[in-house]
């Protein structure tokens, strides 16, 4: 099949996104652009599940492979676009509505290439475009300081990440002569697993990388204050979007790639994993300002996410898969709040009181929090159960053992919230009602949230890993 | 067998109810729609009574379909007599939970209602489960609505309370998890059925951490002696229902936990915790006697009173023999009807004085006579006086220890004894006596919905204190084959 057609939705959305760009100055209404991006974003998930029932397909010449993980997530960063353009409409004042909504659309077209990769090349990529465009995103409000702040923190150590994914994909090709992932794979498999100092260190390098873009510890440092810097509609889609693309690379080069090494990677991921499950976890507790405790949360939901892969196995993978989707949905439900309250939102004491003043989203919240927290009947737990059940069937229980004692110390942040929005009486007026968009974002994110809780097993068939 | 699926339809029936209120209610018609709906679950629950084979030990109206296929996880519903009493006393106590909160809820009904609602349908299909998935679904759907009852509307200590029961319980459970993954990945299955076949795959060392992860989520929840602290502050700043909620099935869950996975499925374990499950029942039950004495809260005395009774319980569990086990079962039933009783007694006297301080009462007998002689009765059966139903239970877990160590029963004994100490005294100050000069005016007598949110737990406590069968007929039958199953490895 000819290569172009492979490429459709990333073609629909970075076509989407050259309208925008030409058509900008025109633009005078917000909700026009956001509608243009969500009906590229549904149009490319469509286009996505289409290729999909071709086949396993590998196209322009080995760079892009297509195959049931690479459309899985294609669909979850069409459905991430598609929810952070309807949060936007609330809290684009000044901003330029056609480039921002141009930038996030070429953000996500560098995602989807990214978690089609099948070279070290392609992938770098394929992620630079995605970072560069979040860059400007998260400094697009030039205007106010804290933003500028953010956007060049978030540069700095984004580009220090970046150089260390180059220098490890250097290693590797100088180690393996190639860097397409199949023949790394082959390549490797004539060493010894672990004799090869040169390819360890490429391994870390490569990880480390990887590991910044999912925002795992110690290389998360940028995701609080990027988080609370940025606007809260580009804190959502970096929170979901950037995690689930990182986590997917992740998966590809650790069972693609560098599977030969399953020993060095798995004592890796299981570092990476566990110091993000406590640090994310504790340090969320002593934050006041709420997009900063999303951000830790985020932190310590990528440890959780890590967990599936510290297996090396295909399943491990699909847990995965599935933690990332629904928390995709979740953690999008929760900013969503945030943006739904706007500047009451922001600050944790904002959400005194809430229940009895705006109950519909109190409810929302309180969904959005249990499944952060793991609680049933929600996606979070099921993400949760899938993740543990493959890290026990690992053999590593103490680690179990571990992520659960921090979900308790989680309870604790999140359950402070809802204390302050049902038991605390409000102190500020009640927030004025949100615009139509915002309310389906959150209700999409409250269904699947719910649904995913209430029947996990009809992910799982889609979450086949590579 | 009926046409429909009654284990279902009882357990998801509340919820739907929570829904219709969330969603259309108002404030003014959230109670009709929460009575209507506690009303119709009770109802749909009888064809449960009618057609129970009791001689019967295996699950009965068994339900199944297909749930997370790749994992053999199944959605599996089905009682036996060990769990049908408890889905009878959920179903009938949150009718009573309507009923006493009518009046007393005035603020964010609908709220109330719903939380009250979903706490049901998880009371209900946490013993309706047949499989241990679904059994921890339920498990943990509860603690977010009761978090809810009692943080929002309990008394000024809420929040603190409120909190520490949602940290206390979630901790337990998060262990119990992990233990259920581990069985699971030593045995391929979570059905309860299949597991008691499957054990054989767990190590004992394996079993003796599963017990203690096991443990730890029920023995918070029962509560068991060192971790029991939650108790006191929950279930004295709830609201009335949360309250009668939590002693009357939230604290049986623990127990039945116990009934339900850890004797049969982790035999070893059992075995190797034996002492010392054994020696905290009985301190719990002495030690928790004695706290209960000197406490000067209507409130808190009646909380600290579960503590000592869930003792019996858990000593009578653990005795591994038939008189004790039975009992336990039975205690538990009567515990929740009569622990029930007391906070409703209390929760209604408390809206009419506004205290709840032991000396601000006195002499409410004079003014208060139908009450007073309803609060005689639950007081009478709570110390285990015979012909009410109380004793039975505790006789029979008592005759139970014996058999096992007669230094247990000594315990139990003197337990019964410093029971009627705490209860009667607690009589003797609140109704006898020259009436409070502050109380006098006050209309402390019922009215008419609340005797008839008191009556049916008055009809049950004197029926089962006369004919303990009802009860009893049911549990002999799963009890028979649970302890021939070899608890002792």
């Amino acid at each position: 099949m000819n290569d172009l057609v492979m490429l459709i939705p990333e073609l629909i959305l970075s076509g989407m996104s050259l309208v925008l760009l030409l058509v900008a100055r025109r633009i005078q209404r917000t909700r026009l652009a956001a509608a243009a991006t969500v009906l590229a974003a549904l149009a490319a998930a469509l286009a996505s599940i289409w290729i999909l029932s071709q086949g396993r397909n590998i196209a322009f010449g080995g760079m892009l492979v297509l195959d049931g993980y690479s459309q899985f997530f294609k669909v979850l960063i069409a459905a991430t676009l598609a929810l952070a353009a309807l949060l936007s409409v609330r809290s684009l004042e000044g901003i330029p509505h056609g480039e921002y909504h141009a930038l996030l659309l070429l953000a996500a077209t560098g995602m989807m290439l990214a978690v089609s990769a099948n070279d070290l090349l392609s992938l770098y990529l394929s992620l630079e475009l995605m970072t560069l465009c979040s860059y400007i995103l998260v400094g697009i409000r030039v205007e106010i300081p804290t933003s500028n702040e953010a956007a060049i923190k978030y540069f700095l150590l984004g580009s220090f990440a970046s150089a260390l994914l180059i220098y490890g994909i250097s290693l590797t090709y100088g180690v393996t002569g190639t860097t397409d992932f199949r023949a790394v794979a082959s390549a490797l498999s004539g060493h010894g697993p672990g004799t090869n100092v040169l390819l360890l260190v490429a391994i870390g390098s490569v990880a480390a990388g990887l590991a910044f873009k999912i925002a795992a510890v110690p290389l998360h440092s940028w995701a609080p204050d990027a988080y609370q810097g940025a606007s809260t509609p580009v804190a959502a889609f970096l929170a979901a979007g950037s995690k689930s693309v990182g986590l997917a690379a992740l998966g590809r080069v650790c069972l693609a790639a560098y599977g030969s090494e399953a020993q060095v990677l798995s004592v890796l991921l299981t570092g990476l994993a566990g110091l993000s499950i406590i640090v994310g976890s504790v340090i969320a507790l002593s934050q006041t300002d709420m997009k900063r405790m999303l951000a830790y949360s985020s932190i310590s939901h990528a440890g959780y996410a890590l967990l599936g892969l510290i297996a090396g196995t295909s399943a491990g993978a699909s847990a995965t898969m599935t933690y990332a989707f629904f928390y995709v949905f979740m953690t999008l439900g929760a900013f969503g709040v945030v943006v739904a309250l706007g500047d009451r939102g922001e600050k944790l004491e904002g959400y005194r009181g809430l229940a009895a003043q705006r109950p519909g989203t109190a409810v929302l919240m309180l969904v959005f929090l249990m499944s952060l927290t793991g609680i049933p009947p929600t996606a979070g737990f099921a993400a949760k159960f899938y993740v543990i059940l493959s890290v026990v069937r690992a053999g590593h229980i103490a680690l179990a053992v571990l992520a659960v004692a921090c979900s308790v110390v989680s309870a604790f942040f999140y359950m402070r919230v809802a204390v302050l929005m049902y038991m605390n009486e409000a102190d500020e007026p009640a927030p004025s009602r949100f615009p139509a968009p915002v309310f389906a974002a959150l209700a999409v994110a409250a269904l699947v949230t719910v649904i995913g809780g209430i029947a996990p097993g009809t992910l799982a068939a889609w979450a086949v890993s590579p | 067998m009926t046409g429909y699926p009654v284990l279902t339809t009882t357990a998801f029936l509340p919820i739907i109810g929570a829904a219709l209120i969330l969603l259309f209610g108002s404030d003014r018609v959230a109670r009709w729609i929460a009575l209507g709906t506690t009303l119709g679950t009770f109802a749909a629950s009888m064809p449960l009574y009618a057609g129970f084979d009791k001689a019967s030990n295996a699950l009965q109206f068994v339900e199944s379909a297909d749930w997370i296929p790749s994992l053999n996880i199944t959605y599996g519903m089905g009682v036996d007599g060990i769990s049908l009493p408890f889905i009878f006393l959920a179903a009938l106590l949150t009718i009573l939970c309507v009923g006493a909160s009518w009046a007393a809820v005035q603020t964010r009904q609908r709220e109330f209602y719903a939380a009250l609602l979903v706490a049901e349908t998880a009371m209900i299909g946490l013993f309706a489960a047949s499989n241990l998935f679904l059994f921890f679904i339920f498990w943990e759907l509860m603690l977010v609505p009761v978090f809810l009852l009692i943080g929002v509307w309990g008394g000024p200590g809420r929040v603190y309370a409120a909190v520490k029961f949602l940290i206390f319980t979630l901790s337990g459970s998060v262990l119990m998890l992990v233990g259920i993954i581990v069985i699971y990945r030593a045995c391929g299955t979570l059905d309860f059925k299949a597991l008691t076949l499957a054990r054989a795959s767990l190590q004992p060392r394996e079993q003796a951490w599963l017990f203690a992860a096991f443990l730890a989520a029920f023995a918070v929840k029962v509560p068991m002696f060192p971790v029991h602290t939650w108790l006191p502050n929950a279930h004295t700043e709830a609201p009335t229902a949360g309250s009668v909620i939590l002693a009357g099935i939230l604290l049986k869950m623990g127990a039945y936990g116990f009934l339900r996975v850890s004797l049969p499925i982790l035999p070893y374990g059992v075995h190797l915790f034996l002492k010392p499950m054994l020696v905290i029942s009985a301190v719990a039950i002495v030690w928790g006697a004695y706290v209960t004495l000197v406490q000067t809260d209507v409130k808190r005395l009646i909380a600290f009173s579960s503590v000592s009774h869930m003792g019996f319980v858990t000593l009578g569990i653990f005795t591994l023999n038939r008189n004790g086990v039975e009992g336990a079962i039975l205690q538990m039933v009567n515990h929740g009807i009569i622990s029930a009783a007391l906070f409703l007694c209390v929760g209604m006297i408390y809206e009419r004085t506004h205290t709840r301080e032991i000396s601000d009462y006195g002499g409410v007998a004079r003014i208060a006579p139908v009450y007073s002689t309803l609060l005689a009765l639950f007081c009478l059966a709570a110390a285990g006086t015979p012909g009410l139903n109380s004793f039975v239970g505790e006789f029979l877990i008592i005759g139970g220890a014996f058999r096992t160590q007669a230094w247990l029963g000594a315990m139990a004994v003197w337990g019964v004894a410093l029971g009627t100490a705490y209860l009667v005294w607690l009589f003797y100050r609140v109704a006898m006596g020259e009436s409070n000069p502050a109380l006098v005016g006050l209309k402390l007598e019922l009215n008419a919905r609340e005797m008839a949110t008191l009556a049916p737990l008055a009809l049950l406590t004197v029926c089962l204190g006369l004919y303990p069968d009802y009860v009893l007929s049911y549990v002999h039958a799963p009890v028979a084959q649970l302890l021939a199953a070899g608890v002792a490895p």
